[in-house]
């Protein structure tokens, strides 16, 4: 069956969103429970009392890097950063999202200028190229880099792209970019439970994990 | 699959908890932590990087775990572990890995890898594949009582002497004590005069402390080798020997490991929360000092840098003490770049000095310290560990460096006051 | 003078001027000098022994008894052998025969320590228990020593 742009944008507004939104939400919840049920042991060593190391704080300071390791790996970090906060101030700042999550959950705020998002954009895309490019050039990465990661970069970049082209009105007729981007957001949602990007959750856990038990040490991490 | 791997394979199954799978959940293959490792920044080899030291151990999990990776391994898409494979990942498991811990205290996600290490070395050492060194100290251990096959007479001579030495008697068995010491084998064979520092400290605050008969032995063998029967074989006959013996505290020596092991492994190796406290001997000097019942005197007037063992300050939450001490005793201290909490690996810990084939690997992994000393340019290094003591000395003697190294507990003994006779 | 035990020997020796001491320490050393097999060790005592060493001298010897000190350390975890150690001990006492001493040290007795220490390694190596004779024979030398 071959549609035309206005049948995929339907569709994608409407069957495709609420089965990748389906599949997100069951698929997070799922993943959640399948790693966290496992449980850990108790620790039954004596703690030591240290003011402000806990998993908490934990979560809050692995955003930064750790000491000395800056000037070690800038590139990941301040193209990591970019990303991640770009990416953010795209999604949740900009009029139409800011729509359409009102539509779905009935919360709102203010959104920023576009011309200021169109710029964060660019940034963005920036950042992940030059990840992508890092990804191939450092002999770390290039090692341990699977299918999966080239797969989920794609995943990652392709809504981006595609939304600014989309506002831009570039490439091809706004009704089909569009509809390409939000395909594109909802293989992103479809997928990120069960890949690397299920960090986004699984990021709370894990710091939480290794400050706490560091916290019991008296070592603030 | 052969006994061995079957073994191995049921033995991580059962160490795999909600934090590793979050962990190996959340890694997004950014390459930090070989960053971090001293076998990655001074070899430039990535197979060292961190976390994929834990590859045998991921896919297991995966494959266990985690329902798409039960259909994978059903429709056959799935990597076994094998038998070649966990061979092969010994070297990356065992020669270059000392259980530093800079990898979990860098990583953005929040992995703390040392730990997953820690546990894939259970499964690596039920299934055969731990290297032979460490096997025969954790045969020995269980066989002799100590990893090294020192035993008691080797203990009294010791003793005998240092009480010759020092002219201070060294007491053994004595019920009541408030403070029973551990030792290491390392100082049992090697620096006889920490024992002596021990003695003279003691006998100037005017605690009592013993050293016991049948739990003399700190060095833990089963940690480093990651077996949990062993460890607990090792911890269960210092609890009892302390227990019996009714200290109040019980002190790791001069040793990382041992430390980690007792204080904060112990308990939950027994099953049960300790009846004693379990500290460190520079914590316990660090309380003297605080306490003010060291009287020292004197100075050290050369420029002293102090070596932070990994399993003491980042991995075992002494970091400020062992600083406080050599303020107290050394007029010209200064600290090395990336010191305390941060401060590099020496690079033979975890049972890896143990290893004769990595001998080549951990003097090029050594680098780092050679960088860190050339940089403060010290006339001595201090340090609290007699492992770091003899790996640090072998690295600078291969690197043609001129630089004692000394320990802090006998430098702070050296500066006592002599009270009375 | 009749020494008998180690409260007279150690304040003797520390009565000896340092280049005195540096010779006891020196015999105290040639007792166990069998028990390493390390050249570097031999070569040590050799220039320790030599009664118009230089201070260069002093420094190029004491590197070697470093090396060679460095080399026999009893590695952790690895299976001790006493006899190895009993070497290791010789070389750190050859370590303390070459130091360039400060007055008010006392290498003589360090090297006493270190040599005994040697000989208990030997006599567990052989099976013979800890208990030796070592001290006993240093108070002799130190005895002849005083005499000469």
């Amino acid at each position: 069956m071959i549609m035309n742009e206005m049948q995929l944008l339907t569709w994608v507004r409407g069957p495709g969103l609420n089965l990748a939104v389906g599949i997100f939400v069951l698929g997070v919840l799922w993943r959640l429970f399948e790693i966290f049920s496992l449980g850990r042991k108790k620790d039954l060593s004596a703690p030591r009392a240290a003011p402000g190391a806990s998993g908490l704080r934990t979560i809050l300071r692995r955003t930064l890097p750790a000491e000395g390791m800056l000037k070690k790996a800038p590139v990941t970090y301040i193209a990591g950063g970019v990303f991640h906060i770009g990416l953010a101030i795209v999604v949740l700042l900009f009029a139409p999202h800011i729509k359409l999550i009102q539509s779905l959950i009935g919360v709102s705020w203010p959104a920023l200028p576009s011309q200021f998002i169109d710029l964060i954009t660019i940034v963005t895309l920036v950042a992940m190229l030059v990840l992508l490019a890092d990804r191939i050039m450092n002999p770390v990465k290039r090692f341990l880099s699977t299918f999966e990661d080239w797969f989920t970069w794609t995943l990652t970049f392709l809504p981006l792209l595609t939304g600014w082209l989309a506002v831009r009105h570039l490439l091809l007729p706004y009704t089909t970019m569009l509809a390409l981007h939000i395909l594109c957001v909802e293989l992103l949602l479809i997928f990120l439970p069960f890949t690397k990007l299920f960090h986004a959750f699984t990021v709370f856990g894990s710091r939480w994990f290794n400050g706490t038990v560091n916290g019991h040490k008296g070592v603030a991490v | 699959m052969s006994a061995s791997l079957e073994k191995g394979v049921r033995v991580l199954k059962e160490v795999i908890d909600a934090p590793i799978a979050s962990y190996f959940n959340s890694c997004v293959h950014c390459g930090l932590c070989a960053e971090a490792c001293l076998f990655y920044t001074e070899t430039g080899n990535p197979k060292y990087t961190p976390i994929h030291k834990l590859e045998p151990m991921r896919r297991l999990y995966e494959q266990e775990y985690t329902v798409l990776g039960r259909l994978k391994k059903v429709v056959g898409l799935s990597k076994p572990v094998t038998d070649a494979e966990l061979g092969e990942w010994q070297e990356l498991v065992y020669n270059s890995c000392t259980l530093c811990g800079r990898c979990s205290a860098v990583c953005p996600v929040g992995n703390d890898i040392v730990y997953m290490v820690r546990k894939f070395r259970e499964g690596m050492s039920a299934s055969g594949n731990a290297p032979e060194g460490i096997k025969g100290a954790a045969n020995r251990t269980i066989t002799i009582g100590s990893p090294m096959g020192v035993k008691l007479p080797a203990v009294k001579a010791q003793m005998k002497h240092v009480e010759k030495d020092f002219g201070i008697p060294i007491p053994m068995d004595v019920e009541g004590a408030e403070y029973m010491v551990m030792l290491s084998s390392m100082e049992i064979m090697n620096f006889p005069e920490y024992l002596g520092a021990i003695a003279k400290i003691m006998q100037h605050v005017g605690k009592t402390w013993t050293l016991c008969s049948t739990a003399f032995e700190a060095t833990n063998a089963g940690m480093q080798i990651g077996n949990s029967d062993l460890a607990r074989v090792i911890v269960s006959r210092i609890v009892e020997g302390a227990e019996k013996l009714k200290v109040k505290t019980v002190i790791s020596p001069e040793c990382g490991h041992a430390y980690t092991a007792l204080r904060w492994e112990g308990a939950n190796l027994m099953g049960r929360p300790f009846t004693f406290k379990v500290q460190h001997i520079i914590e316990v000097l660090g309380e003297f000092q605080e306490l003010g019942l060291l009287k020292t005197e004197g100075f050290e007037k050369d420029r002293l840098t102090f070596h932070d063992p990994c399993q003491l300050a980042r991995r075992g939450g002494v970091i400020q003490p062992q600083r406080n001490l050599m303020s107290m005793v050394a007029k010209n201290f200064v600290e090395m770049p990336d010191a305390g909490y941060m401060n590099w690996c020496c690079g033979g810990g975890g049972g890896a000095s143990a290893i004769e084939e990595g001998e080549e690997l951990r003097l090029e992994a050594f680098k780092v310290k050679k960088s860190q000393f050339e940089t403060v340019k010290p006339d001595r290094v201090v340090t609290a560990c007699a492992n770091c003591r003899i790996v640090l000395e072998e690295g600078l003697e291969h690197y043609q460096m001129d630089l004692p190294v000394v320990g802090l507990t006998e430098m702070v003994a050296d500066h006592l006051v002599e009270k009375g006779a | 003078m009749s020494i008998t035990h180690d409260k007279e020997f150690k304040l003797a020796l520390a009565s000896l001027p340092v280049e005195r001491q540096r010779q006891v320490a020196v015999a105290f050393c040639r007792r166990v000098q069998d028990l390493s097999h390390d050249v570097r060790v031999k070569s040590a005592l050799e220039s320790a022994g030599r009664v118009d060493i230089t201070e260069a001298e002093l420094l190029m010897a004491s590197h070697a008894a470093h090396a060679a000190r460095v080399d026999s350390f009893a590695q952790c975890g690895r299976d001790v052998g006493w006899t190895a150690q009993a070497g290791h001990f010789v070389a750190k006492a050859a370590e303390v025969c070459v130091r360039i001493a400060v007055p008010g040290e006392n290498i003589a007795w360090e090297a006493a320590m270190q040599t005994r220490l040697a000989r208990t390694c030997q006599t567990v190596a052989e099976g013979l228990g800890t208990e030796n004779t070592e001290a006993r024979e240093q108070y002799r030398i130190l005895e002849n020593f005083l005499q000469s």
